[in-house]
């Protein structure tokens, strides 16, 4: 029992996943179901408590020989075969078919006793191999006649697995989520950790003056004062993200933000309330970043706790990056209007003297509309190229030619993937290819503000 | 879709699994058994130790016997004198020997002696009469087909010129039993001198893997060696076009024509178009099922070369199939005559196929030895006889479709998932239905019945077990909810098993 016991020690709160895993594969002296198959969401640790449990057993016993092969990198069903080949038989062997890997296996093994154990992460991709590997992967013991057996790792439930000739019967581990109060015990045992990480950034951000005294306060940091910090950070966070790595990752990132007061010698160590009054904003800014892993420095930290809009900064920078010239933008905004405007009222909008509208009441209805109806929330719709090149004409007061400048700003525009090709992208000159706006609101009102174009006006939706 | 590929570029090569045949585990390359190699030729297959599947051939063969180009049948000769002394050694040696034709393929022969005619009972010679490979000296019920293919082919060796014909009709009916009952009738008045002599050589289009490879099997016919189909057509190209003297006129039965057509057609064409040559004096009888397959799939000058004399082969009416059948048993008491009867009516009606005749009769002894062998009724007339109820047995399991056994086995989930499309059809009136309404209707008869509804996952699983078993189909369950089921059973199967097995 001692490998269970090391790994729930390594892995807590995954015991009965442990148990079953061990009740299952644990000795080659005992026969192996022929395939198991475990699925839970991302960070719930199914990868990482197999591979370690397969170290475990390879080094309990020498007849134990277990292979973990992540099946996205095989693009072939050769290059999986080989994999498997060579950590069992570790000689070269050619191997084509499943048939003469079969056959390899099948020859390779001498001696009685030998349990082997093929762990194949995101399993997923075994459906869009060739037909035979699925199915026949999951009777690999009843074709070799080894003690062998087949560990299927994936994010999506077996029902998705089923093939039209139908599979045979498997063993379903789940690894289910961890609940708050796991988390927090998950989470906790980082303390050590974060500590060093803590001082290693005092270091970094002031070094030499009062690093002795900040020493010492860091030193006072006790397991409980880190928990009641997890507490604060999970109340803000547990809604938004149940990865635990990724928990992992910002909660010692934030750590060093919640001490910064402590450290100053502002708030005391033990106000709690003080210090949660102080956290609780930038936790909140922190939360819309979550999953994107920039690395951001001290200055966008601070930037970010003025304004508060993180989206609008993101945005912004998104802009300045581009750099579009003069008229790439005009073109962008035309591709936006033309996306998002219906091709009726392009009369209306866009041509002086249209002459008199009658107001009806038909009109009068279809104008009042909902969120959900407006065609910003709806998504872009399409457009040729010629109704972009006539708004772009129309919302530009100076009059250009039609350059071939103006014309590669568009493919430009392409490129950079602002604008896409919905239709017809082989047959653009002879007029019947479709575009499509793929940029946000956000993104066209910024530009207009900088060539100080009103956008607002020229969408039916809002005028 | 045959005819949408291309033939591809494949120089013949004799495929590994022959080389593991040829060359077992024990035969590596240097290790000569030359003295128990030399044993077996000596005494040449009394003793067959194993490690060849080829025998050396000591005598040229038989096929070919003097019309082989000359250069091939003087090498064969002598590389069958002198190679033989120095048996093979090394697979590339006896990969070489194979393609030469040196050796011949043979079988591992059975320790045991086979069985004598003596011990038989009635049934077990009527099984083995019954067998669809034992074909009569004449068929019977072909006769005037055998005239009309007759005449054809003793006119064109007579009159020592080319020809075409095209035999078609349905599997079953003698068509290739026909030809060759023909071209065996010929070559006995071959022997007898009353008849200028022939070559026959015959391919089979399902035996190729490719349509060009039919140039190989030819020229293995007329030469036994085996060489590349580029080769082998030049090599027949300059036989069949260039003139000679004392060419004699060769007899090439192409069966499964279809399958040798291909997109650009040009083997069938070459086929065809030697004939026409003066030179060849080539006489060629294809075979094939469908009797339009000229006009359907041939092109225009293919269909003009393989002219007008055509021939079909109509299915067996249950007369002809009764009279099949006991001409097969021969006087033999072994079946009743209205169950013979039972058994060409039955088939008759169906597809007028001999061989599925033969079979269900075959099937009929076997079911009559098993009830024979049966201690409660082992009187002793009764006992050598197939009846009626044999044959009505036989006809139960070799016609009658499991399909309502099948759902009466099903799990009670199952059934209800198959209650569940069909009613789902009903409510929709569209053949295909989407696991979303189907589920929707587990639900409401799982509550009608009172069973526990399963869950959606359960439930993909019952679908794609049925979809295994064919009695639904269904696609792949990554697009689960929104897949697309078709029933394939009829709705009235399914009211059918349950219904009866409801009462019971």
């Amino acid at each position: 029992m001692k490998t269970v016991d090391y790994l729930e020690r390594k892995y807590p709160c995954r015991g009965d996943f442990i148990h079953s895993l061990y009740n299952l594969i644990s000795t080659p002296d005992e026969d192996f179901p022929p395939s198991i198959y475990i699925n839970g969401h991302t960070g719930t640790g199914k990868t990482s408590i197999v591979k370690n449990f397969l170290k475990i057993c390879k080094q309990k016993n020498k007849k134990y020989h277990a292979v973990h092969v992540n099946c996205v990198e095989c693009y072939t069903t050769k290059i999986l075969f080989d994999h498997i080949l060579e950590e069992f038989v570790r000689t070269e062997v050619r191997c084509e078919t499943f048939k003469d890997f079969v056959e390899t296996l099948r020859q390779f093994d001498v001696g009685s006793g030998n349990g082997y154990v093929v762990a194949l992460d995101n399993a997923d991709r075994l459906r869009d191999m060739e037909s035979n590997v699925l199915p026949s992967l999951l009777r690999l013991q009843e074709f070799t006649g080894l003690n062998i057996c087949v560990l299927l790792i994936s994010q999506i439930p077996l029902e998705k697995y089923h093939c039209k000739t139908g599979l045979t019967e498997i063993i379903t581990l789940y690894c289910p989520q961890y609940t708050k109060l796991e988390t927090l015990k998950i989470l906790s045992y980082n303390y050590e950790e974060t500590i060093k990480l803590l001082k290693l950034r005092i270091k970094d951000l002031d070094g030499g003056s009062d690093l002795e005294k900040k020493y010492v306060i860091v030193d006072q940091i006790t397991q409980d004062f880190f928990n009641n910090y997890l507490n604060v950070f999970l109340s803000v966070f547990y809604k938004a993200c149940r990865d635990v790595p990724e928990l992992k990752i910002t909660a010692s990132k934030y750590f060093v933000t919640y001490m910064e007061p402590v450290l100053s010698g502002s708030v005391e160590m033990n106000d709690v309330a003080k210090l949660w009054r102080k956290i609780v904003t930038p936790l909140r800014s922190a939360l819309s970043q979550v999953y994107m892993r920039f690395d951001k420095t001290q200055d966008d930290v601070i930037s970010d706790r003025t304004d508060g809009h993180v989206e609008n900064h993101s945005i912004r920078k998104m802009v300045q990056a581009f750099e579009l010239p003069f008229y790439g933008k005009y073109l962008l905004i035309a591709a936006f209007l033309a996306s998002h405007n219906s091709a009726k009222e392009d009369k209306r909008l866009f041509v002086k003297h249209h002459g008199k509208q009658r107001k009806r009441m038909q009109t009068v209805n279809a104008k009042a509309k909902v969120v959900e109806k407006m065609s910003t929330s709806l998504g872009p719709k399409s457009f040729s190229l010629d109704r972009l090149l006539a708004i772009f004409y129309a919302i530009l007061d100076e009059k250009v030619g039609l350059t071939c400048n103006l014309l590669s700003q568009i493919s430009t525009l392409v490129h950079l993937k602002l604008l896409g090709f919905v239709s017809g992208e082989n047959n653009i000159m002879d007029g019947s290819a479709r575009l499509q706006c793929t940029v946000g609101l956000e993104f066209i009102l910024y530009i207009g503000k900088i060539v100080g174009f009103n956008v607002y006006q020229y969408l039916c939706d809002f005028s | 879709t045959r005819l949408a590929e291309g033939t591809p570029r494949r120089s013949i090569q004799l495929s590994s699994i022959v080389e593991k045949r040829v060359f077992n585990e024990d035969d590596i390359i240097n290790t000569p058994k030359r003295t128990k190699a030399r044993k077996s030729i000596s005494i040449k297959s009394a003793d067959h130790d194993g490690d060849d599947d080829y025998v050396p051939e000591l005598s040229t063969p038989k096929k070919t016997p003097q019309k082989t180009p000359s250069k091939g049948k003087r090498s064969t000769t002598k590389s069958s004198t002198s190679d033989v002394s120095g048996t093979p050694k090394t697979p590339s040696q006896k990969l070489k020997m194979i393609r030469s034709g040196e050796i011949k393929p043979s079988l591992e022969k059975r320790g045991i002696l086979a069985g004598s005619e003596k011990g038989k009972t009635d049934l077990q010679i009527a099984r083995e009469r019954l067998h669809v490979s034992v074909v009569p000296q004449s068929l019977p019920c072909r006769e005037k087909e055998f005239d009309n293919i007759y005449t054809f082919l003793e006119g064109k060796i007579q009159d020592q010129c080319g020809g075409c014909m095209y035999v078609s009709g349905v599997p079953g009916t003698g068509k290739t039993a026909t030809v060759t009952g023909v071209i065996r009738t010929l070559q006995e008045k071959v022997t007898d001198d009353e008849l200028p002599p022939f070559d026959f050589l015959e391919i089979n289009g399902m035996r190729l893997t490719e349509p060009r490879q039919a140039y190989v099997h030819i020229y293995r016919q007329l030469t036994g060696k085996t060489v590349s189909w580029e080769h082998a057509h030049s090599l027949l190209e300059k036989r069949f076009t260039t003139p000679a003297p004392r060419r004699v006129t060769t007899v090439l039965l192409v069966d499964e024509l279809d399958i040798l057509c291909n997109r650009r057609q040009d083997v069938v064409y070459n086929l065809l178009d030697w004939p026409t040559k003066a030179a060849a004096r080539l006489v060629v009888i294809t075979i094939a099922n469908t009797m339009d397959l000229p006009e359907r799939l041939l092109m225009g000058k293919v269909t003009s070369r393989l002219g007008l004399t055509r021939l079909t082969f109509q299915p067996y009416t249950h007369k002809q199939l009764q009279e099949i059948v006991t001409g097969r048993l021969n006087g033999s008491t072994a079946f009743k005559g209205d169950a013979v009867q039972l058994v060409a009516r039955k088939v008759a009606a169906v597809s007028g196929d001999a061989r599925r005749a033969l079979d269900i009769c075959r099937r009929a002894t076997e079911i009559a030895d098993a009830a024979a062998s049966k201690p409660e009724n082992s009187s002793k007339d009764s006992m050598q006889c197939v009846n009626m109820m044999h044959v009505q047995q036989a006809l139960a399991e070799m016609i009658a479709s499991a399909k309502v056994q099948a759902i009466k086995n099903c799990s009670r989930l199952e059934q209800i998932f198959l209650q569940a499309v069909a009613a789902e059809v009903t409510r929709t009136g569209v053949e295909e239905t989407s696991f979303m309404g189907v589920y929707t209707q587990i639900e409401t008869i799982a509550a009608f019945m009172g069973a526990s509804t399963p869950t959606p996952g359960r439930a993909l699983r019952i679908c794609s077990k049925l979809g295994s078993e064919r009695l639904l189909i269904c696609e792949h369950s990554r697009n689960d909810i929104f897949q697309k089921i078709l029933l394939n059973v009829s709705m009235d199967d399914i009211h059918y098993a349950l219904k009866v097995n409801n009462t019971n």
